[in-house]
C-alpha cells in the first residue's frame, strides 16, 4: 500500500499559497482545512497513480480540454487522452522535489474546496460541472492577476498540461510535427550483468 | 506539409552496454538489499562535465576511482528521440525544475554523464573578460587566458570540438540572416560532435553517439581503467571528522527516484564534489561542512534566458538539424560590469518543450502550436554575476534536505530582459518574419518591428509574466583566494577540509557569458591534473 502523501506533508504551510496577500492567505487556509477535515481525498489502495488523488484528477480532467483546446484529444478518444495525460502528469509531479511537490499539493487541496475556489476566482460548481467558459475565465483571471502566486499557478498548470500532452506522439497530428526517426536499438550479444557485483563490495 | 528527414536509425553501437558485457563494474544502488561499504582512492560525486573529465584523468594516473551518480544509467539504445521518455530518464525533476518563486524553469541533467548527455553541444572557451574579472575580484589564480589555453586545447582535442562545418538549419539561419541585415556580427558555434547526423535530437540523448558527451568519452575510458560506477545513488552527506572527509553516506534510489531505504557508505582517501551548482551546495549544507563565512550555496548563477518567437511564411522545421550553430556576442560586452550583457542563440523547438516556452493555453496557444513547422525562436542568455545588483541566488534546504533554489529575477535583470525582447524582435523581422511575439503572457503577435517595439515597451516585466528559463547552472562554491568571498582554492581544494576537492561549474565566481560546458571541461582538466600529480607524486 502506498503512503498517502498528505501524511508526509507538514500542516504549517508556506510558499505558494501563503504570501500574506488576501486571496492567497485564504487559499493557504483552505489547503490546511482540507487536510485537517479529511476533505482532501487520499490515494486509493493499489492506485495506478503515485501522487494525483481522485480530486486532483477530477480537477485536471476538467482543465485539460480547456488548456489544450482543439489539439485535444489528437489521435486518441477523449477518455484515452485524459487518461494518458493524467498518468504523465502524475509521473511528472511525483518526480518534482519536495518544495515544488508541496506547492502542488497545496494548490490542489485548496482548489478542491468550493468556498476557496470562489475566493480564488473560480466557480462554486465542482470542476467537473464547470463549463469550458468558466474554466477559461478562471485561467485568464490567474494569468492576468496582480498577485504573483496566482500567475505562478497559471503558468505551472498550463505548463504541466502542455508538457505532458504535446510530448505524446498522439498529439503530433495537431502541431504538424512529423515526429522523430524510428530508433532501432542494436542488441549486445554477450550476457549483460547490471546487478551489483557484491564481491567487490564489503558487506558490513 | 513538413516531412521527416530521417525515417530510421539503426546499426548504432551502445558503448555502455558493450563495456558492461566486457566486465565494467557498474553498480545499481537500487539493487542493494542491505547496507554495504565501498572503497576507492578517490570518490567522485557526480558524472557530468566535471566528474567525467576528472574520472578519466585520475583513473589514467593509476588511481582507483569510484563514480557516484544520483541519476540512472541510460545509454545509446535508450535514446529514442522521445521527449516524454527523455525528460523522465535524463532530466532533473522530469524537466520541471524551477526556482523558489516559480519565475524561472531550469533544465539540468540527471543521469550518468549529467547535463552533457542532454545539452545542445555548444562549446565555447571561457571569455577572457570573465577570466580577468575572476582574477581581479576573487583573487582566483591560474585562470588567465594564457594559463587556461592549454587546458582548453586539450579538451577541445579530446572531445572533437570544432566550429560546425555544415550549413545552419533554418532556425539558426534566422539569426545570421537577421544579423546580416542589421550589420550585427555573428559567428558559427563550435560543437563537441564526431560524425554528427544533423538530426536535431541532442536534447533527448544522442542516438548516434556523435555527441562527445561524458557518456561516450571520458566515462568509458575511466571504466576501462578499472573505475567503478555506482548509479541511482544520491550522496546524502559527507561524514566529517577533524577537517577531513572520512566517508560519504549514500542513499540508494529506486526506479521512481525515491529512497529504497538502503544506505551505502563510500570510503575514499580523497573526495571530489562534482554535483553541479544546485545539488553540490545542497549536499554541503546537509553535511554541515565547515563554512565560517556562510558562503556555501551563495552566488548561484543561471544565465537567465529569454525567448522571442517568430512565424515565417516558409517552413523552418525548428525541431530538425543541429540545434545550435549560430551565435552573436554583439550585445555581450558593451560593459563588463554595467547593465547586463547577453549572448544571442537559437533553441530547438520540439512540441513538448515549445508548449511550455509559449506560456499560454486555449485557442491562442493551439493556433501557435498548430503552425510549429513555421515557427522559429531566438534566445538571449543574460550574463549574471558581474554587477553589485547581480549577486546571484542561494541554495536552501527543504524539510527533507532537498535543494530549494532561491533566485530572484530582480529589476537589474528585468531591465535586461526587456532589452533582449527588443533586440530579438528587430532581428527576427530583419530576417523576414511575418509576425513576432515576445515570450510574455501579455504579448501578442505583432506584424511589424515598429508595432513590436511599441508593444514591448508597454509590457509589465515581473515574475510569471515574462518567460525566463535556464539550462546553465553555475556558482555556489566560489573559487579564489579571497576568503571573504570564496570557499574553494584555486587548486580546487575546499578551503576548510583537507581532502575535499570541488571540480565542476559550481566553482565559477560568476556566470560564464557563454554556454558553460567547455568552461567546465577546461577547468576540470586543470584541477584534476593538479590533483592527480598531488596524489601520485608524479608530474
Amino acid at each position: 500500500m502506498k503512503t498517502p502523501l498528505n501524511q508526509a506533508l507538514p500542516t504549517t504551510r508556506r510558499g505558494f499559497l501563503q504570501l500574506g496577500l488576501m486571496g492567497t492567505a485564504t487559499l493557504a487556509l483552505g489547503s490546511t482545512v482540507a487536510t485537517l477535515t479529511g476533505c482532501s481525498s487520499p490515494l486509493e489502495q493499489n492506485s495506478e497513480y503515485k501522487f494525483l488523488q481522485p480530486n486532483d484528477r477530477e480537477f485536471f480532467a476538467a482543465l485539460i480540454p480547456v488548456v489544450l483546446n482543439k489539439s485535444f484529444p489528437g489521435d486518441l478518444t477523449h477518455e484515452a487522452g485524459i487518461k494518458s495525460t493524467l498518468l504523465a502528469l502524475d509521473d511528472l509531479i511525483y518526480t518534482l522535489q519536495y518544495h515544488n511537490r508541496i506547492q502542488m499539493r497545496q494548490l490542489f487541496d485548496a482548489l478542491a474546496m468550493a468556498p476557496i475556489r470562489v475566493m480564488a476566482g473560480a466557480s462554486w460548481a465542482s470542476w467537473k460541472d464547470m463549463s469550458h467558459e468558466q474554466i477559461n475565465d478562471f485561467l485568464i483571471g490567474w494569468r492576468d492577476s496582480m498577485i504573483q502566486p496566482k500567475r505562478m499557478g497559471y503558468v505551472s498548470l498550463s505548463k504541466l498540461i502542455g508538457m505532458c500532452w504535446y510530448s505524446q506522439p498522439e498529439s503530433f497530428v495537431s502541431t504538424g510535427y512529423p515526429g522523430p526517426p524510428t530508433k532501432i536499438p542494436t542488441p549486445v550479444t554477450k550476457k549483460i550483468n547490471t546487478s551489483p557485483n557484491l564481491s567487490t563490495a564489503e558487506n558490513s | 506539409m513538413a516531412k521527416k528527414v530521417f525515417e530510421e536509425i539503426r546499426g548504432i553501437s551502445d558503448p555502455i552496454l558493450e563495456g558492461i558485457s566486457n566486465g565494467w563494474v557498474t553498480l545499481d544502488a537500487g539493487d542493494y538489499s542491505e547496507h554495504a561499504t565501498l572503497e576507492a582512492d578517490v570518490a567522485i560525486i557526480g558524472t557530468g562535465a566535471g566528474g567525467g573529465t576528472t574520472a578519466e584523468i585520475l583513473a589514467k594516473a593509476g588511481l582507483k576511482v569510484l563514480l557516484i551518480e544520483e541519476g540512472p544509467l541510460k545509454s545509446t539504445n535508450d535514446f529514442k528521440m522521445d521527449e516524454r521518455q527523455a525528460y523522465k530518464d535524463l532530466y532533473q525533476e522530469n524537466a520541471g525544475r524551477m526556482n523558489k518563486d516559480g519565475s524561472m524553469s531550469i533544465l539540468q541533467g540527471r543521469c550518468v554523464g549529467g547535463t552533457t548527455v542532454i545539452n545542445w553541444t555548444s562549446s565555447f572557451r571561457t571569455p577572457e573578460q570573465t577570466l580577468q574579472y575572476w582574477g581581479e575580484q576573487f583573487d582566483t589564480k591560474g585562470v588567465s587566458k594564457g594559463e587556461m589555453a592549454p587546458w582548453f586545447d586539450k579538451m577541445e582535442k579530446r572531445l572533437n570540438i570544432a566550429p560546425w562545418a555544415f550549413a545552419p538549419n533554418e532556425n539558426n539561419a534566422v539569426l545570421s540572416r537577421g544579423a546580416d541585415a542589421l550589420s550585427i556580427p555573428w559567428k558559427t558555434i563550435p560543437r563537441n560532435v564526431a560524425g554528427c547526423w544533423n538530426l536535431g535530437y541532442c536534447g533527448t540523448g544522442c542516438p548516434t553517439n556523435a555527441k562527445q558527451s561524458m557518456l561516450v568519452t571520458t566515462i568509458p575510458s575511466a571504466m576501462d581503467e578499472g573505475s567503478q560506477l555506482l548509479y541511482s545513488a544520491r550522496a546524502e552527506r559527507l561524514i566529517i571528522e577533524n577537517d577531513k572527509v572520512t566517508g560519504i553516506e549514500v542513499t540508494a534510489l529506486d526506479k521512481g527516484y525515491r529512497p529504497t531505504g538502503v544506505k551505502l557508505t563510500v570510503k575514499a582517501t580523497t573526495v571530489v564534489l562534482a554535483a553541479g551548482g544546485i545539488n553540490g551546495p545542497a549536499m554541503m549544507l546537509r553535511s554541515k561542512a565547515p563554512d565560517p563565512k556562510g558562503l556555501v550555496g551563495k552566488r548561484t548563477f543561471f544565465h537567465p534566458t529569454t525567448f522571442s518567437f517568430a512565424s515565417f511564411e516558409n517552413e523552418i522545421n525548428p525541431y530538425y538539424g543541429a540545434p545550435q550553430s549560430i551565435y552573436s556576442d554583439h550585445f555581450q560586452w558593451d560593459s563588463v560590469d554595467g547593465p547586463v550583457g547577453y549572448k544571442l542563440e537559437v533553441p530547438p523547438l520540439h512540441p513538448g518543450l515549445t508548449s511550455v516556452l509559449l506560456m499560454g493555453h486555449g485557442e491562442a496557444q493551439f493556433e501557435e502550436l498548430n503552425k510549429l513547422p513555421n515557427l522559429s525562436s531566438m534566445i538571449a542568455l543574460l550574463r549574471d554575476g558581474f554587477n553589485d545588483d547581480s549577486e546571484g541566488g542561494s541554495i536552501e534546504l527543504a524539510d527533507d534536505g532537498s535543494a530549494i533554489i532561491d533566485y530572484e529575477i530582480n529589476d537589474y535583470l528585468w531591465e535586461g530582459v526587456k532589452r533582449t525582447h527588443l533586440t530579438m524582435a528587430e532581428l527576427q523581422f530583419a530576417a523576414g518574419a511575418k509576425a513576432v511575439r515576445a515570450a510574455h503572457t501579455e504579448a501578442k503577435w505583432e506584424t511589424s518591428w515598429e508595432a513590436s517595439k511599441a508593444a514591448i515597451n508597454k509590457l509589465d516585466y515581473s515574475a510569471s509574466r515574462a518567460l525566463v528559463g535556464s539550462a546553465h547552472v553555475m556558482g555556489g562554491m566560489t573559487m579564489g583566494e579571497d576568503l571573504e568571498r570564496c570557499v574553494v582554492g584555486s587548486d580546487g581544494k575546499y578551503h576548510y577540509l583537507d581532502n575535499l576537492y570541488v571540480i565542476d561549474g559550481s566553482v565559477f565566481p560568476t556566470s560564464i557569458g557563454a554556454n558553460p560546458q567547455l568552461s567546465i571541461y577546461g577547468m576540470a582538466c586543470r584541477l584534476a591534473t593538479g590533483l592527480a600529480e598531488k596524489l601520485t607524486g608524479r608530474t
